[in-house]
């Protein structure tokens, strides 16, 4: 048995134990589910190089075969370093972070879920196991956002989820099926082996196997679920909705073009629009960022923007970008997660960045390592973050696209909030009873915060580690070169972005700003609602009724009430029960036998 | 002056129809029922016309007495209509006593 | 032995109406059954080829009427699809007979009436003769009729009449079809239909794709009727609200199986492509009708049992999409498994959502969402188990129905050349996996109602569900998880 197995079946194991033997012990279950995700963080790291296995077959019916099976490559064993390295230190920081929770057993049974399920997304070897793997992590991404079910906004939020992406993978399943009518095949090595020419159904099957993408990756318009899922326990948010299963489409898209070709891919129309849709997402969600008041909101707009990036790469056919991108964002943002996850949890589960501040003098550690994530988020020159936005903007730039535009902007916004952020709650007084209070939080969280930020600052720097689809390796001389015209406008916009901030907010304790559109995420939950509300709602009444008195009552009831009337009309008229009626009956009736017999 | 076939039927016909419409019309049991017996004299009229009108075998028969089949069977008819009335009437009283009326409107028990 | 499939229910039927103690017998009489159904299942999947199989105990034939030119035989054996049905007929009649509680009087009716139906439904599925395959399933509906006249909740009469009338009116249609189809084949066994119509087919074109055509039509209107195709569904989700536990997850599960079961051998086996064809683009409407008018339907429901009775009819549309899929493509091999892989995990699952219902109903007393909230607080083991089931119904991975449905959509797909436009089928596909998006809006709302969100008043003293209930949940949801990791386990009775 291969090695890799054992990153199915730990987790797996892991989560069958937790939730059918352990419910009554939460510790024990907490040291079980982290225990087993450092076991698979070790055997990632021995399990990196190229191979593949079938494993078995799933459902085989003459030639068609789906199989359970997994590919080894330098993107997916990269991806499962990632996967296995933030869900280790989420789930140390959780034993913490949770700690007084009352269904913490559920929680890490769910978190161990989470892992099996993901696992599965990146060693996948085939399009079915990884639709199978994609719904698997929805659930546990539902299960883990309505961790606290008993509050009503959990549970609408975790539904939410659930349905948005759900919109998202019925264009997966489309998607699949018509790549699948097209090579006949679902198979990665059999599609790389006969990469299909590129045609107009290939165009529209790569879109739609890109709508799943938009759902799980959260791009607009289904972004929508991803703000809301910041319900969900903050280390969760961490690990789910800010480093792995949100990137999980940046990763599919990846390695659906990796085994067509880029080639192929890059002379398909839909491709362009994948980048426009990342470009906007990206823009918008800057944009709703500036003026969130919720740290976690904050965050998970940046995620989103940041999302936006990536899939913007991927549709500017360079999926290399997109995923050194989402290699240093999963570190650096986990870190930022995992930090706010401190900052609530030392302000008593105060998430209003205006009843914070004063931070960085009660909780200096923590407050430090949130300083640079941020810098690391707005590409300060030598961060990670610096680096793969760079090579983003370069894919732009390569390909002569507006969209560079559209990622300077960006980037100027991003600096922008994420600043307002830091002067706003971590800098400045404190403006509030809880953040008084608050105190450094313990080495078990500080630890995470720690590994992270060295983690992340050192991640570009082992090319080796850094998942690229195709095996570049990225040349590390030429980005950073302040020669290069790129670099002065990406300085620029951070400047751009930095200088309002610090005018703006620096030792305010009110937000000077106000900008209606931005604060309502530009209405767009509102007009959802409304469709929502409109188009199934009320249609769904319509139909129901249509049903029950057009189908049910006119239809079938006017066959029932037609053959009662016309019973009733016997009934009345001729069933009088007077003998005479019958007598007359009889006459008439022997009157017309006569007839007929005699004359006729 | 004799009466042909012919007048005998009609009036035959003409008292059944009476006693038909009587019996159709009429609400009271016991004229209905003294209708039906017009019908049945009607009928017996009918088979007494017939006897009568019926001419004698000629051809291989050893008598030439008249054919007497109709008007045996009138007999039984007034016999089997005595006892019909005798039970009939006895039904009506029995009716009558149970749900104080004859009137034919107010017995439609057989209503489906 | 085989045999003993049908007998072992009839006779703990009639031993229970005389006297014999009813839940011992029915619970013991389902055991039995299902222990040799899954031994007559590991024989048939064993067998080295289909005909070494039938010369076993496996097949059991007995002339029943002879006429000049035809015979009718009471003849049971096993073919791939039977044996799957016979699985599901005797898993879900054991569950059924654990699940619910019989009220106090009425307890001889109770399991005689279940044990009724899996005998017809059993007796439907193995018979191999098309007198006795439809005679069957007739057996099965008058018990039904009687369980929901007499201890169904609400109007439980006019509920009854009229699934009656619903279900005789198909029968109807149906017997007439199969009458006509046996008299132009010139035999009731069901294995020689094809070769008696192939020769009528070819005997006389133009006239006899005619009447061929008015047989697929009746057949499939006749069948369509017992699976509550639309437009003739609204006899089935009031009837499985109203129908005691047992009589719903029997009829819900395994009964309406039979109409699709007849329609794959009796309809889409036997008759040629070229007449098949023709009906393709109206049931491909009206599957994509079943699909998303009920969805819609569904979404609106105030009720669990009425939700759960309309998903059932919605989900019917997904294995019609099978069937319209090889009806459009005969070389599709992929869709006949897929309808009957469906067929199974639907079957199981929504027995299962009927025997939890029930629980839900005797512990909260209640079944309207308004009244129920946050009851996974004091019943988890509840919440789990209709979580486990609902996430099912919708097609969760690793569970039967996705199996079922991902191989349903991949039939759709069969046969589609991509450098044409998408045919009926294809569209049909498409809009069909809309409906896996409407699937999840009612579920996930009926279980955030019924169990997320604050505890209602009225609940706070509520059971979890006991061990007994539990036996019936954990046997299905097991079948459910073990089928829906291991596909294979039933399809290879197919290959």
């Amino acid at each position: 048995m291969e090695l890799a197995w054992f990153l199915f079946i730990l987790p797996l194991a892991s989560a069958i134990a937790i939730h059918f033997v352990l419910k009554k012990r939460p510790c024990l279950s907490g040291a079980v589910g982290t225990v087993v995700t450092l076991a698979a963080l070790v055997v990632a790291f021995f399990i990196r190089g190229a191979q593949s296995e079938l494993g078995f077959n799933w459902i085989s019916l003459g030639n068609f075969e789906v199989n359970i099976g997994f590919v080894i490559d330098k993107l997916s064993s990269n991806m499962m370093l990632i996967v296995t390295g933030i869900g280790s230190l989420v789930h140390i920081f959780s034993l913490a972070y949770m700690k007084e929770d009352k269904a913490k057993a559920r929680y890490f049974g769910n978190l161990s879920l989470f892992m099996f399920s993901m696992t599965g997304i990146v060693l996948s070897s085939n399009l079915v196991m990884t639709f199978i793997f994609w719904e698997l992590v929805g659930l546990s991404s539902y299960l883990l956002i309505g961790h606290w079910y008993e509050k009503h906004s959990a549970g609408d939020a975790a539904k939410k989820a659930f349905l948005t992406n759900r919109i998202g993978d019925f264009g997966f399943m489309i998607g699949i099926l018509m790549l699948w009518s097209i090579t006949g095949t679902v198979n990665f090595s059999e599609l790389a082996a006969n990469p299909p020419a590129a045609t107009c159904a290939l165009s529209i099957a790569v879109f739609m196997i890109f709508l799943g993408a938009m759902g799980k990756s959260a791009q607009a318009p289904l972004h929508v679920w991803l703000p809301d899922a910041m319900e969900g326990p903050t280390p969760v948010s961490a690990l789910i909705h800010a480093a792995t299963m949100v990137a999980a489409g940046v990763y599919m898209m990846a390695r659906v073009f990796l085994v067509i070709g880029t080639d192929v891919i890059s002379t398909l129309g839909s491709v362009e629009a994948i980048a426009w849709i990342g470009g906007i997402t990206s823009l918008l969600a800057a944009l709703m960022a500036t003026q969130q008041n919720d740290i976690k909101k904050i965050l998970a707009y940046s995620t989103l923007s940041q999302l936006g990036y990536m899939v913007m790469a991927v549709g500017l056919v360079n999926p290399d970008a997109g995923m050194f991108h989402l290699y240093t964002h999963a570190w650096f943002k986990a870190l930022l997660f995992l930090g706010s996850g401190a900052i609530i949890y030392a302000c008593h589960h105060d998430q209003n960045i205006w009843n914070m501040g004063g931070l960085l003098k009660r909780m200096p550690i923590t407050s430090l390592t949130f300083i640079f994530g941020t810098l690391a988020l707005t590409a300060v020159p030598f961060t990670a973050g610096f680096y793969s936005k760079e090579s983003i903007l370069h894919a732009a730039k390569d390909q002569g696209s507006y969209l560079l535009w559209v990622a300077l902007g960006v980037a100027a916004l991003t600096t922008f909030y994420m600043f307002r952020l830091i002067f706003v709650a971590i800098l400045g007084k404190a403006k509030h009873k809880h953040s008084e209070d608050a105190k450094e939080v313990s080495m078990l969280m500080l630890a995470p915060l720690v590994i992270l930020v060295i983690v992340s600052a050192l991640s570009p720097f082992f090319s080796d580690f850094v998942p690229l689809p195709e095996l570049k390796e990225i040349d590390f001389h030429v980005v950073p070169h302040f020669g290069d015209k790129l670099v002065l406008f990406s300085i620029g916009a951070f400047v751009l972005g930095f200088i309002p901030a610090l005018l703006l907010y620096a030792g305010k304790t009110k937000d000077p700003l106000n900008i209606p559109l931005f604060r309502n995420k530009f209405y767009i939950d509102e007009i959802f609602g409304h469709i929502i509300k409109w188009g199934q709602d009320i249609l769904a009444a319509v139909v129901h009724f249509l049903d029950e008195f057009v189908i049910n009552g006119l239809l079938v009831g006017g066959v029932t009430r037609s053959a009662q009337g016309l019973g009733n009309l016997f009934r009345s008229k001729i069933q009088t029960g007077n003998i005479q009626t019958y007598a007359f009956m009889f006459g008439i009736g022997i009157a017309i036998t006569i007839y007929i017999t005699v004359f006729a | 002056m004799y009466a042909s076939l012919n007048e005998y039927l009609i009036i035959s016909g003409l008292l059944f129809c009476i006693g038909f419409a009587g019996v159709i019309l009429r609400k009271n049991i016991i004229v209905i029922f003294m209708c039906l017996e017009l019908m049945l004299a009607a009928a017996s009229l009918t088979l007494v016309a017939f006897t009568r009108f019926k001419p004698f075998q000629q051809e291989g028969a050893t008598t030439t007495l008249p054919d007497y089949d109709g008007q045996m069977l009138v007999f039984f008819i007034i016999t089997v209509a005595a006892a019909e009335v005798a039970v009939g009437l006895a039904i009506i009283v029995a009716l009558y006593r149970s749900r104080q009326t004859i009137h034919t409107d107010d017995l439609d028990a057989l209503k489906g | 032995m085989i045999l003993l499939l049908v007998t072992i229910p009839l006779l703990a039927a009639f031993a229970i109406l005389f006297g014999a103690p009813s839940r011992l017998t029915a619970i013991l009489s389902a055991l039995m059954t299902l222990v040799l159904a899954i031994v007559a299942a590991i024989a048939f999947g064993s067998a080295e080829s289909a005909s070494a199989f039938a010369e076993g105990q496996w097949e059991f034939k007995q002339l029943a009427i002879q006429a000049s030119n035809f015979s009718i035989n009471l003849h049971f054996g096993l073919t791939g699809i039977s044996t799957i049905m016979m699985l599901l007929t005797a898993i879900v009649t054991l569950a059924a007979v654990l699940s619910g509680k019989a009220p106090e009087g009425h307890k001889n009716l109770w399991y005689s009436a279940s044990l009724f139906i899996a005998a017809g439904a059993m007796g439907a599925f193995i018979s191999k003769d098309l007198f006795f395959f439809y005679a069957f399933h007739e057996l099965a509906l008058i018990p039904t009729f009687l369980m929901i006249g007499m201890l169904g909740r609400g109007d439980r009469k006019h509920i009854a009449w009229k699934a009656t009338i619903y279900l005789a009116a198909g029968s109807i249609v149906l017997l007439a079809g199969l009458v006509w189809l046996a008299s132009i084949a010139g035999t009731y066994e069901i294995s020689q239909l094809k070769s008696g119509v192939a020769a009528y087919y070819a005997s006389n074109n133009s006239a006899s794709a005619c009447v061929l055509c008015g047989i697929t039509g009746m057949l499939i209107f006749g069948y369509g009727t017992l699976v509550s195709l639309f437009p003739f569904h609204s006899w089935a989700a009031p009837a499985y609200a109203s129908a005691p536990a047992p009589v719903a997850m029997l009829h819900a599960g395994v009964l309406k199986k039979f109409g699709l079961y007849g329609l794959i051998i009796t309809a889409v086996n036997v008759i040629p492509h070229a007449v098949l064809e023709k009906w393709v683009l109206l049931l491909v409407v009206l599957l994509l009708c079943n699909i998303i008018w009920v969805g819609l339907v569904t979404i609106n429901q105030k009720r669990i049992d009425l939700m759960l009775g309309n998903s059932s009819v919605m989900h019917m549309g997904y294995i019609f999409l099978a069937i319209a899929a090889v009806m459009a493509f005969p070389e599709n091999d992929i869709a006949i498994p897929a309808a009957v892989l469906l067929m199974f995990a639907h079957g199981i699952s929504i027995a299962m959502s009927f025997s939890l219902t029930d629980v839900i109903e005797r512990n909260a007393e209640t079944l309207e969402f308004n009244q129920l909230g946050g009851i996974a607080k004091t019943a988890p083991k509840l919440c789990f188990l209709f979580g486990l089931v609902g996430m099912a119904s919708i097609g969760l991975p690793g569970l039967a129905n996705f199996a079922g449905e991902v191989m349903v959509f991949f039939s759709g797909f069969n046969g589609w050349d991509s450098s044409k436009p998408f045919g009926p089928v294809q569209w049909g596909t498409v809009i069909a996996l809309w409906g896996v998006v409407i699937s999840a809006v009612y579920m996930l709302r009926a279980i955030k109602n019924t169990f997320h969100g604050e505890l209602i008043e009225s609940a706070r003293e509520m059971k979890d569900i006991s061990l007994m209930e539990q036996i019936p949940a954990l046997l299905l949801g097991g079948v459910l998880l073990v089928v829906g990791v291991y596909p294979n386990i039933l399809l290879q009775f197919l290959n």
